[in-house]
């Protein structure tokens, strides 16, 4: 290990002085060495323990470290150069942004993106498409003035999670989820991540989701929520922090609920007004309803 | 905003100054984006008014007789069509804070079912 430290301290000496070649064997070494460092303790110190092919090896490695520095240093030289380049092309931008035509504008955003680092390329449809089955929608398609895809109401309800948010939903409910992105207003969605369904006779819950089923939905608003105000204080120490914030929602309004048997609406025709009120009969034993069937999604 | 498939956004009147610097964005917005605007939302109205020494805004009239109003100076282009296009999405409504992020009518099905076997097995105190 002495031998070693003491080899480290020679590399270091002779990087201070930076004449000398990349690669030397250790005896080249010891004629170069100043005066108060004694060669022949180094010669032979290279001569008992290391060979002279190791010697060579790690004054090579020593001298390949040393030059990296070197490189390092002259690359942050180069660094600071192209960060002079991009203050003055930043400075370029700024005049540039007193105008708003379009070339200018064009010109400004090369050189802001040329400068700057790589920003990620905007999502293309088919990364569009993963991220949003991700977050758990479908875009259909635009919903057209002729197409009466709003219904009433159907005894029917699904659990479906959008995000982080879980929904227990009808036919003609309205839900706020948080923005959804890639959806423009009047998209007609399938919300794929259904989580349960249930009739009033029978429930299939999902493990984790119920397969072959959708809820159908349409975008009605993208709107900006109420403004909370943060508020941040440090007392005794001057410190106090104002800051808004509206968080952006998306309103859905759910147009159907498919995967399960939906039971026909019986419409009662309007009860007519007894003539005479007849004696209170005994209220019957209510009668043995029907079980509930409850399933569960292989 | 769209309800039921119905435009609530009816009336979009940009309103600029020829002359001032506050008003540079919205003249290079009249310029570039506004047809491209238009022909994306042919069921709009829109409309520019020529207020010389004002600041921009936009005053947006919705189908529930509300109108709302934003200030667009000093704005790029794409800022304010960021504003007008926020405009189209949104309800007329005023801003309140959500109680609940879901909206029915109807109460749930099981719900009214173990509601009316509740009512129909309670004793009676009475005779």
């Amino acid at each position: 290990m002495a031998h070693r430290r003491s080899l480290h301290s020679l590399a270091r000496l002779i990087s201070s002085s930076s004449t000398v070649a990349p690669r030397c064997t250790v005896k080249s070494l010891a004629s170069i060495l100043p005066n108060h460092f004694s060669t022949a303790a180094i010669s032979s110190s290279s001569d008992c323990i290391l060979p002279d092919s190791e010697a060579t090896f790690w004054c090579s490695s020593l001298f390949s470290r040393n030059r990296a520095r070197h490189f390092c240093s002259s690359s942050r030289k180069d660094d600071d150069e192209g960060e002079d380049e991009e203050d003055g092309d930043e400075d370029d931008d700024e005049e540039s942004e007193g105008d708003y035509s379009d070339e200018d504008e064009e010109g400004a955003r090369e050189s802001s993106d040329s400068n700057s680092k790589p920003k990620p390329p905007p999502p293309g449809p088919v990364d569009k498409v993963a991220r949003a089955a991700e977050i758990g929608y479908k875009v259909v398609g635009k919903l057209r003035p002729s197409e009466k895809v709003f219904k009433p109401y159907e005894p029917v309800y699904a659990v479906v999670q959008i995000g982080s948010h879980q929904f227990k939903v009808s036919n003609g409910d309205t839900i706020v989820a948080e923005k959804l992105k890639f959806c423009d207003i009047n998209d007609k969605l399938i919300l794929t991540k259904v989580l349960l369904l249930g009739s009033a006779t029978q429930t299939i819950v999902g493990r984790p989701i119920v397969p072959d089923s959708a809820v159908h939905a349409v975008v009605e608003e993208h709107a900006l929520d109420e403004k909370v105000i943060i508020f941040k204080k440090k007392r005794r120490k001057n410190y106090r922090r104002t800051k808004g914030h509206r968080q952006e929602l998306t309103r859905l309004r759910i147009t159907d609920i498919q995967g399960i048997a939906k039971p026909e609406i019986k419409v009662d025709p309007k009860p007519t007004k007894p003539t005479k009120p007849s004696k209170p009969t005994k209220p019957s034993k209510p009668t043995v309803e029907e079980q509930e069937q409850v399933a569960v999604a292989a | 905003m769209a309800l039921r498939g119905v435009w609530h956004l009816r009336k979009l009147v940009v309103s600029y100054s020829d002359w001032g610097g506050s008003s540079r964005g919205i003249r290079a917005f009249m310029d570039s984006r506004i047809p491209s605007f238009k022909e994306a939302n042919p069921h709009l109205e829109l409309e520019t008014e020529l207020i010389r020494g004002q600041h921009p805004h936009l005053k947006a009239f919705c189908k529930n007789n509300n109108e709302r109003v934003v200030c667009v100076r000093n704005m790029t282009p794409e800022e304010v069509l960021l504003h007008a296009t926020r405009l189209r999405n949104a309800l007329g409504r005023k801003v309140v804070k959500l109680k609940t992020r879901h909206v029915t009518k109807h109460l749930s099905v099981q719900q009214r079912i173990i509601c009316s076997s509740r009512t129909q097995n309670l004793p009676k105190t009475h005779s």
